[in-house]
């Protein structure tokens, strides 16, 4: 029988008290996990946002507190059109409002005239026209929920606009909203010629990251935006977040490694004579360790099985709800799953300290002579 | 030609315990020669299951020497080496691993002898067989008969062909019947395998088995 088998056997021994730890620790992993994925998710998505329309870069006001807070004028535009290496600057303005059953529809403000330089594709309709102000394209996950086809109507902030296309992007944000002309968004937002994010596209041959980085040395106030981890220079909530799971993963393994060192404790006592019989038999201080560690370890990944897969069936529900649908879509990418297994690793490590320290200190005769 | 050392030299040995006030061993001394089948005997509390827990090593002496084969194990610092390889146990309660069968059992001890697994599971069987438990190699302690549970107890004693088996009351648990069923064992195993059985009872029938009889009384050896 391989130990790692002895080990396993001892865990089922007490089958309702494994159980019931098992379903503690795996509460906090699924935590962990499921906020690690909507976390991952987000960040997904405000990448994706800064990708959007085929541009090398993208410009945001430097320190918002979130990204659809940032706030630029056309001053700002003209200073980074004023760049030779730039091809064309493409000004939005980002505004969400219920529409329909979405209480957070994305509406993304353009001039008609710069989706020329700004790629998205139709798959049913066409752009805006230049010059309109109460049209509208629609991504699909928009279209699906109001039920909208092209040539029909919908009601964004007392606008009644027409739909004239359907794009598909890829993106959560904008296939979950919709496009529509920026003069229409300036007037119902009260931010007449107010951007909240410049696309850039270069032209051919650009050093982009001289480039960025001479726009942020020569204009401190604006922030230039390339991946996620610029981000953070627009948007804290993306930290917080970040903040929020470290918090999580921290708690967790301290309650999680309280339940572990519990279960382990008693599990101890009660072989207290069964520990000192394996002392007598010749087994080392080491061995007993590594059984009792084992135990702990084993315990705490099975939580982490069922944590994550309790996380995964937990954002599958939550992006039902159209809220949530609208700003993400889940990512299940390895490294929150590792982040689940090593907090579960923490916790068995934590919770099994102080049993296996005390298994080590058996004497084998006062062992055998325990009752 | 030299001669072979003792199996086990008892020299002055102390041990008190509750701050000295019990003294359950006073001052043995005993020599065990190899290949010797000894039984102590003597009144229940007289010292002698504390004096095989000293030879096991399971218990620190206060004072006194305890030579094991030439060497000796009382100014050892990591005694679990000596208890895997060089003495086999076998205590009153069979104190076997309810959540194991019987073939796991008996594979525990080899744990720490680097065997592979096949090995372990290879010799473990043969160990049963030897005890006449063959048949019953899967079946969990609860399944087994006192005496059988006993008998495994033996094979696991034996797992690491130990040269020394130490059995304490090995019978004291049993009906007359299994508790000749387990002499008879250790007999066999004794006769075939030239071991040195050093075994406590205080039941003179199972004494009378052994080639030599000491007597403890209140700590000390009194005879033999």
């Amino acid at each position: 029988m391989p130990f790692i088998l002895l080990v396993f056997r001892n865990l089922i021994r007490q089958k309702i008290r494994t159980g019931l730890t098992v379903l503690g620790i795996s509460i906090g992993i699924a935590a962990v996990v499921a906020l690690g994925i909507i976390t991952k998710s987000a960040k997904t998505s405000t990448a994706e946002l800064l990708r959007v329309g085929g541009s090398d870069f993208a410009v945001g006001r430097q320190g918002s507190s979130d990204l659809t807070f940032s706030t630029l004028a056309a001053s700002d535009l003209q200073k980074v059109e004023n760049y030779p290496e730039v091809a064309h600057v493409s000004g939005v303005l980002l505004a969400f409002s219920k529409v329909g059953s979405n209480p957070y529809f994305a509406q993304v403000g353009i001039d008609p005239n710069d989706l020329a330089f700004f790629d998205l594709p139709i798959v049913e309709g066409r752009r805006l026209e230049p010059g309109a102000r109460d049209e509208i394209m629609l991504g699909p996950e928009a279209a699906k929920q109001l039920k909208a086809q092209v040539g029909g109507q919908v009601e964004v902030r007392d606008q009644t606009l027409t739909v004239v296309g359907i794009y598909r992007t890829g993106t959560v944000y904008l296939d979950g909203g919709g496009v529509l002309p920026i003069s229409t968004v300036w007037e119902y937002e009260r931010k007449e010629g107010l951007y909240t994010l410049l696309y850039v596209k270069t032209r051919p041959g650009t050093d982009v990251a001289a480039l960025t980085a001479r726009i942020e040395s020569e204009h401190p106030d604006l922030a230039t935006l390339r991946g996620l981890n610029d981000v953070s220079d627009v948007d804290q909530g993306l930290q917080m977040m970040d903040a929020l799971n470290l918090g999580i993963s921290i708690l967790a393994v301290f309650i999680g490694g309280i339940a572990v060192m519990n279960t382990m404790v008693m599990a101890v006592f009660e072989r207290t004579r069964e520990i000192g019989i394996l002392r007598a038999v010749g087994w080392r201080t080491r061995r007993i360790l590594q059984m009792i560690v084992g135990e702990a370890i084993m315990l705490c990944m099975i939580a982490s099985v069922v944590g994550s897969v309790v996380a995964v069936l937990l954002t599958r529900f939550i992006v039902l709800l159209p809220t949530i649908r609208a700003f993400i879509s889940p990512e299940y990418t390895p490294d929150v799953f590792v982040r689940g297994i090593l907090v579960g690793v923490g916790v068995a490590v934590l919770g099994a300290i102080y049993p296996a320290y005390r298994a080590a200190r058996f004497s084998p005769g006062e062992a055998i002579r325990y009752e | 030609m030299s001669e072979k050392p003792p199996a086990v030299e008892i020299v002055d040995l102390v041990k008190t315990f509750d701050q000295g006030q019990t003294r359950a061993v006073d001052g043995a001394t005993l020599s065990v020669a190899q290949g010797e089948f000894v039984a102590i005997t003597g009144p229940s509390g007289c010292g002698k299951s504390t004096l095989l827990h000293l030879i096991a090593a399971l218990e620190r002496p206060d004072s006194g020497r305890i030579v094991v084969l030439g060497e000796e194990i009382t100014r050892r610092h990591d005694l679990s080496r000596y208890r895997a390889r060089t003495v086999g146990l076998v205590f009153q309660l069979h104190n076997l691993l309810p959540n194991l069968t019987a073939v796991e059992n008996v594979e525990v001890p080899m744990y720490e002898t680097g065997l592979g697994m096949r090995e372990r599971r290879r010799r473990a069987l043969q160990l049963l067989e030897l005890m006449g438990l063959a048949d019953k190699a899967r079946r969990r302690p609860p399944q087994l008969s006192g005496g059988e549970r006993q008998r495994v107890a033996i094979a696991r004693s034996l797992s690491n062909d130990p040269p020394i088996l130490l059995a304490d009351e090995p019978t004291g648990n049993l009906d007359s019947k299994a508790g000749r069923n387990v002499m008879e064992a250790l007999e066999a195993i004794h006769h075939q395998h030239g071991l040195t059985i050093i075994m406590v009872t205080h039941d003179p029938g199972i004494a009378a088995s052994a080639d030599r009889i000491i007597k403890m009384l209140d700590g000390r050896i009194e005879e033999g």
